[in-house]
């Protein structure tokens, strides 16, 4: 409990430097327009939270967000299994990953757009970003699995499925989550861009664009603002369901 | 019987087995006894089929099913000291009834019945081999293979984990296939014993333990005499 306090009282303490740091720069520069003021910024996030679009835009990116989390976590735990059970297939699997890992976002951003509708373009974009990020994770915590419980399974004749659900996966479980909450945090960040430049009809990115074209800094931060919030309660809600789960593992074995 | 016969192992330019063989007795106790690094858990893997031979043949083992107490106890950590067991045991017993009376008697025989739901974290060393043991006696296995599986323990804890292999083995009919280094474990736990020497190995020295090992003690004529025997020949 002290632990907890104290970390948090550091955390605000951070937050006031943050804060203190911010207005002193707007003082010093005193031009809205390059740094809007934190108040500035308060009263804008105010107005575009209040807004009769907000929550289309909020939960049209949400949803693009989630859906590309998603399907980047079925593929990539999928894929990553099996790759880090198969050399082989590993390694037919790998210049693929590196290909995707190297390409710079912007690239995958325009060739989305070639390919799809602006609506979807950010899905495919985020999917294509946070693939590898998870499958990496997922292949790495599988070849971490220490062998000599596999070879002790393989004496005992378990059953190959059974080995994957007791052994390989819960061994791979801390890397799995790794790679999910920043998958997670990343899918944020890459969805927000993609929308910037696909400018679907609602979502946060095609706001960030508005506001750099109206030269409404306030509103640009306010929205920055926003998807860091936003982006740090998904983060906590992940966090939260892999304790639960867990949780629920220990006192499945408890019942025993 | 197991046979092995005119076996033929290489690993990574080293022979370890040319024109090898060897009998061992079924439902009995046979000791491989010999230093380290000269392909005694070699021999194991060949037996369990962890590994296979170059050349030669092994025989008296099909269908059979094998169990293992390692040197170290390669319990799964994040299951409790019964679900250890019931995880391998699964594929043989469907019935989780049937499972639970078999590890409940395992875990008893080696003294364990309080720690059913401890982790192997919360267990000392001796009551992770023990585990280990109970595990292996609790798989319906043939034959039960073991690589110096006292060999991390001090000497309280050796006795006591080497007490209950015995009650264990009594109520059990498997062939034991026990390697290890230390003389005095061979000559408690071995019906019959090999004395190995290497490059590549090979048996130098062979012999038949006749008092019971239930009440066997390190310190009886016959077995000090074994003892001396073997000491000679190494």
């Amino acid at each position: 409990m002290r632990v907890s306090i104290s970390s948090n009282r550091n955390r605000l303490i951070g937050i006031t430097i943050i804060l203190v740091f911010w207005q002193v720069l707007f003082m010093f520069i005193s031009k809205d327009i390059y740094l809007p003021s934190p108040l500035n910024v308060i009263r804008s996030f105010v107005q575009i939270t209040t807004d009769k679009d907000f929550f289309s835009i909020l939960s049209t990116t949400t949803l693009r967000v989630l859906l590309s989390f998603a399907i980047s976590t079925f593929i990539g735990v999928l894929t990553g299994l099996v790759c880090g059970l198969n050399k082989t297939i590993y390694e037919i699997f790998e210049p693929m990953i590196v290909l995707i890992r190297s390409t710079p976002v912007i690239s995958i951003i325009i060739i989305a757009l070639i390919w799809f509708r602006s609506d979807y373009a950010p899905i495919f974009t985020g999917f294509l970003m946070c693939f590898p990020v998870i499958w990496s994770n997922v292949v790495q915590g599988i070849k971490s699995t220490d062998q000599h419980l596999i070879e002790m399974s393989k004496i005992y004749k378990v059953m190959p499925v059974q080995i994957i659900r007791t052994i390989y996966i819960p061994s791979a479980k801390p890397f799995i989550a790794a790679g999910l909450t920043t998958s997670l945090g990343l899918a944020w960040k890459v969805i927000a861009a993609a929308e910037v430049l696909s400018l679907p009809k609602y979502g946060i990115g095609s706001k960030l664009h508005d506001s750099k074209i109206y030269l409404e800094s306030d509103k640009l931060l306010a929205w920055t603002l926003l998807i860091i919030i936003i982006s740090y309660l998904f983060e906590l809600i992940l966090m939260r369901v892999f304790s639960m789960s867990n949780k629920k593992y220990d006192n499945v074995l408890e019942d025993l | 019987m197991i046979k092995l016969k005119k076996i033929y192992k290489k690993f990574e330019d080293k022979i370890i087995f040319e024109d090898f063989s060897l009998d061992i007795e079924e439902n009995k106790i046979t000791c491989i006894l010999g230093p380290s690094g000269i392909g005694k858990t070699t021999l194991l893997k060949l037996i369990s089929g962890l590994s296979k031979v170059d050349y030669g043949i092994i025989t008296g083992l099909s269908d059979k099913r094998c169990s293992f107490i390692f040197q170290e106890p390669r319990l799964i950590p994040w299951l409790n000291a019964y679900d250890n067991i019931n995880y391998i045991l699964k594929s043989v017993y469907p019935g989780q009834n049937d499972r639970d009376s078999i590890i409940r008697h395992h875990l008893m025989m080696v003294g364990l019945s309080d720690d059913i739901k401890s982790f192997p974290d919360n267990l000392s060393g001796g009551m992770k081999q023990r585990l280990s043991i109970a595990r292996a006696f609790a798989y319906p296995s043939d034959i039960l293979l073991m690589d110096e599986p006292f060999n991390s323990l001090d000497m309280s804890l050796k006795m006591s984990v080497m007490e209950s292999f015995k009650n264990l083995w009594s109520d059990s009919d498997k062939t034991v296939i026990f390697i290890t280094h230390d003389i005095d474990e061979a000559i408690l736990l071995s019906n019959t014993l090999h004395l190995f020497d290497e490059n590549p190995a090979r048996i130098v020295f062979s012999k038949t333990i006749a008092p019971n090992i239930i009440t066997r003690n390190i310190s009886d004529t016959v077995l000090v005499k074994i003892k001396t025997e073997i000491l000679q020949n190494m």
